[in-house]
Formats: structure tokens, sequence, C-alpha cells
């Protein structure tokens, strides 16, 4: 569907080199601090920028030959851009209506209508959580195959939240064969959503795991200076100096609890992780 | 480029006012000014204004990203702009030139040959104007177009008088020159002007797509 090899991009202080993949009929997620790079990625994915190096082949074709038509195939939410302020609900409709030959005007509106959108209210004077309703549901209504969606549920309150990742699990639902890239810095959403999820860190691809396995396998490991020193390491990814010992990460949270019952382990989630992977130390 | 015609379309319904009041003033300047001319190169100006203000408004809270992940190519977006702009341009030239012609009648001012030949005679002008405007509208936004577009002009306002200048020091006459431009016929003229106008509009459009390909978003 989608698949990024050592896409780079060097602005003046910051350096992109991004590999990953999006597979079809899976949700991926981009997940990394603000300024990570993820804005970045998405943006030459869709070819609003240039890339330095690397290649991007998008629903099987090199993003440069990646033409008006098969942008049909698309669907994208940008966190930062979205139609002119100055337009309505009801403007965007018969736009999007000659746009898309798959644009399923009814449920559009039915969509709106639901999310309780007005029709003829200019967008700029939409709230934050409208304009990322319409934003998504723009992008779901013409059948897209492959959804680019950069930071979707920013500014959202948890129950517009929770509608919105209902709209994508629908969405998914439909055909087996669509596919999602989503990024967020709220983790909760990935957890819930995702397949898989890559993490990005200055512009890196720091970890890249299944979301089940990243949920079950992961773990926090908690424990003294003494403890520490005894610890067997080979399957710690990070650690991190604590005012009572010693954080480590593994992803071998077995291992762990059976080995050393002792240890306090906490069971890992997406901000556990990506806390541990950014502030914490490889071995 | 349909759905491009149709967004600029509806964006336009933000200056319903102010078109209506542009037409009242032209339609008043029809009925008490005397260059009828102006009444033309003023609503034709304005069409290219409104065209610019689209972009302005597809400019506005950083639209320019999202637009562009649409089915739509850069290419694409900028040949639609140039038909919104002919289609603006042109009607405020066409509605121009149905005021002067009328008021023209109607006051026996000028005959209605004579007010269709000056409309004709002025629409390179009107093909100039967007060939102009637009391109610095892409390159530069709105507001620092606006600037760099105003000192062009000085420049080629300077270059212009200079280059007469010189040619008076090099004793070439071109009064004599412009002289000779009437025995070629009004509308000869007029045409030669037309297709000048119009390979400048292709010439600007082919710029203004290199400058779109060449912006990162």
């Amino acid at each position: 569907m989608l698949k990024i090899e050592h896409l780079r991009k060097d602005y003046k202080s910051f350096s992109l080199d991004c590999t990953m993949e999006v597979k079809p009929g899976c949700v991926t997620g981009l997940i990394g601090q603000n300024g990570a790079g993820k804005s970045t990625t998405f943006k030459a994915a869709l070819g609003l920028i240039r890339p330095d190096g690397g290649s991007i082949r998008i629903l099987g074709k090199d993003i440069r030959d990646f033409d008006a038509q098969d942008r049909k195939k698309l669907g994208v939410v940008l966190s930062d851009s979205g139609f002119s302020g100055y337009l309505t609900v009801a403007d965007t409709a018969p736009v999007l209506n000659s746009l898309y030959e798959d644009f399923d005007k009814a449920f559009f509106l039915e969509q709106i209508h639901k999310a309780g959108l007005p029709d003829n209210k200019k967008i700029k004077e939409f709230s934050t959580g409208m304009k990322a309703k319409l934003k998504v549901i723009t992008a779901i209504s013409h059948n897209a195959r492959l959804l680019i969606l950069d930071e979707p549920t920013s500014g959202l309150d948890v129950v517009a939240r929770d509608e919105l990742l209902d709209l994508l699990r629908e969405f998914m639902e439909k055909d087996e064969d669509r596919s999602i890239l989503i990024s967020s810095h709220i983790s909760g959403d990935l957890e819930t959503l995702c397949d898989d999820v890559y993490m990005i860190h200055e512009g890196k691809i720091v970890l890249h795991e299944d979301t089940d396995v990243l949920l079950s396998d992961y773990a926090v490991l908690k424990m003294d200076e003494r403890q520490y020193e005894a610890l067997d390491k080979q399957y710690i990814l990070r650690c991190k100096k604590e005012s009572f010992g010693y954080s480590c990460l593994t992803n071998q949270k077995q291992y762990y609890l059976e080995n050393y019952p002792k240890l306090a382990i906490i069971k890992g989630t997406i901000d556990e992780v990506i806390t541990m992977m950014i502030r914490g130390a490889a071995l | 480029m349909k759905g491009l015609l149709i967004k600029d379309f509806r964006l336009m319904k933000n200056m319903k006012n102010s078109i209506l009041m542009i037409i009242v003033i032209a339609m008043g300047m029809g009925a008490y000014i005397k260059d009828a001319s102006f009444i033309i190169t003023y609503l034709a100006l304005i069409g290219v204004t409104f065209t610019t203000s689209t972009m302005s408004y597809d400019e506005f809270d950083n639209g320019y990203p999202f637009l562009l992940s649409l089915p739509v190519s850069r290419k694409g977006y900028v040949v639609e702009k140039y038909i919104f702009g002919l289609l603006l341009n042109g009607g405020g030239w066409l509605l121009g030139s149905v005021i002067a012609t009328v008021a023209g009648a109607v006051r026996n001012t000028a005959p209605v040959r004579d007010s269709l030949m000056m409309s004709l005679a002025l629409l390179p002008f009107a093909l100039l104007l967007l060939s102009v405007l637009l391109p610095f509208h892409m390159k530069f936004g709105g507001e620092k177009g606006r600037i760099v577009m105003i000192i062009t002009m000085g420049m080629i306002f300077a270059v212009v008088v200079l280059g007469a200048k010189l040619a008076e020091s090099m004793h070439i006459d071109l009064d004599a020159a412009l002289e000779k431009l009437p025995a070629m016929g009004t509308g000869t003229i007029a045409l030669g002007g037309i297709v000048v106008g119009v390979v400048i509009l292709l010439l600007s459009c082919r710029i203004s797509i290199g400058i779109m390909e060449k912006k990162e978003f």
C-alpha cells in the first residue's frame, strides 16, 4: 500500500531518515513527539515536499508518477490544513462530488448530520472538533483504498475522539483491502486502532512493533541498584536511572516475570514504551 | 478541474456584495463619465483581482497542502486559475463593453461601432493584466505578491522611459513609428493585439506552472 525506504529530508536543524511500510488491510500508526518528523513523512508521502533521497511507493507507484487520477484512491487528513475556511459544508459537497467519481454524497451528508455539523456556516467559524470531524468525514466518503491521517484526533475531547475512531473502524470493516496510516501523539488512539506501530524520534524510526506484541510482551521493570547489578540484561532494550534505582524496558516480559518474580513489572503501554525509548539509554 | 471551478465560484459568494457594488458603480460611471474605456479596464481589472482573491482564500489558514492532496495536480490547479481568471476577466471586459456601448449609444457620445472597436482594442490589455498578476500571486502569495508586483511594474516603467530617452538620444523617431500604426487599420491592430495577448497569457501560464511545480508545502 505504502512503502517508504530511507526517505531523507534535510532541513537546517532537522534531518529525516524514515523507512516504514503500510500493508494491505492494516492500520499502521506513526507515533512521536511534536517535531519528531511525522508531518514531514506524511507530506513527502503525499508529494507536497520533495525528498532529498530514498524512495516512496504508494499504491504500487513511485510518488513521482502518482498523478491526480491516482489520488482519487487516497483519503487525506492533514493536521494543519483543510478546506478554505471561507467555504461551508454545503459548498464542499459539490466540489468533492466533482473531484471524486466514487464520492458517496448520501453517506457524506448523513455523517455530517450525525456529527451535528451545520451546512451553511463557514468552516472558519467551526470549533476545532467540528473541523476535525469534517476532515475525517471528507476523507472516508469516496471509497478510498488508503487513508493518510496526520493527527486526525488532535484537539478533540474524549467522546469526539471515540466517535472518530469508530468512523475509522467502520471504514476498515467495509473492505478488507483498505489500509490506514495514522499519526497521533495520543497513544490511546493508536493502541485501540492500530495493527502495528512505528515510533519516530528526531527523524528516525526507533521502534516498529505489532500493537498486540507491544501490549503483551513489552514491560517496564523497576528495580534498585542491587537488583539491577544482578539482572540478566540480554532482553533489555533501554535503561534509565531513577531516584529509586533503575527503570528498564524489555520486550520479553514473560522471561523476567518467570526469572525475577520480585521485580516490579509494569505492563507496557505505548506511552511507557515511547518514554523509555526516547529518554532511556541503550545498553 | 470542474471541482476547483465549483470551489472558486462558491468562494465568490463571499464577495457578492462587492460585486453588486462594483456593477452599480460601473453603471454610474457609464451614465456620467466621458471616457468609457475606463469602465472596461476597471471591470476587467476587478475580474482579475477577484481571481487572485480566490487564491488568497485557498491560501487562508494554510489551505494549499490539503488542496493539493485532493485529486488535483499542481498543473491542473494553475490551469484552472487561468480558466477562472479568463472567465472573470473576460466577464468584466464583456460587462464593461456592454455598459460602455449602451452608454455611448444612449448618451449619444460614441457610435456603437467606435465603442465596439475600443472594447476590442482593450481586450489585449485585459489579458495582459491577468498574465502579469497571476504569476506574481503564485510566486509570492497575496501580501508580498502585491508589493513585488508594484516594484516590478515601476522597474518596467523606468526601463520603458529610459529606452525612449535612449532612442531619442540615438535619433530614432518613435512618434513616426507610432503614427504609422493607424494606417494598418484598427481591426488589424486589435486582432494583432489579441493574438499577442493570448501568446503572453499562454507564456504566463507556463511560468506559473513552473512556479507551482517548484513549491514545497
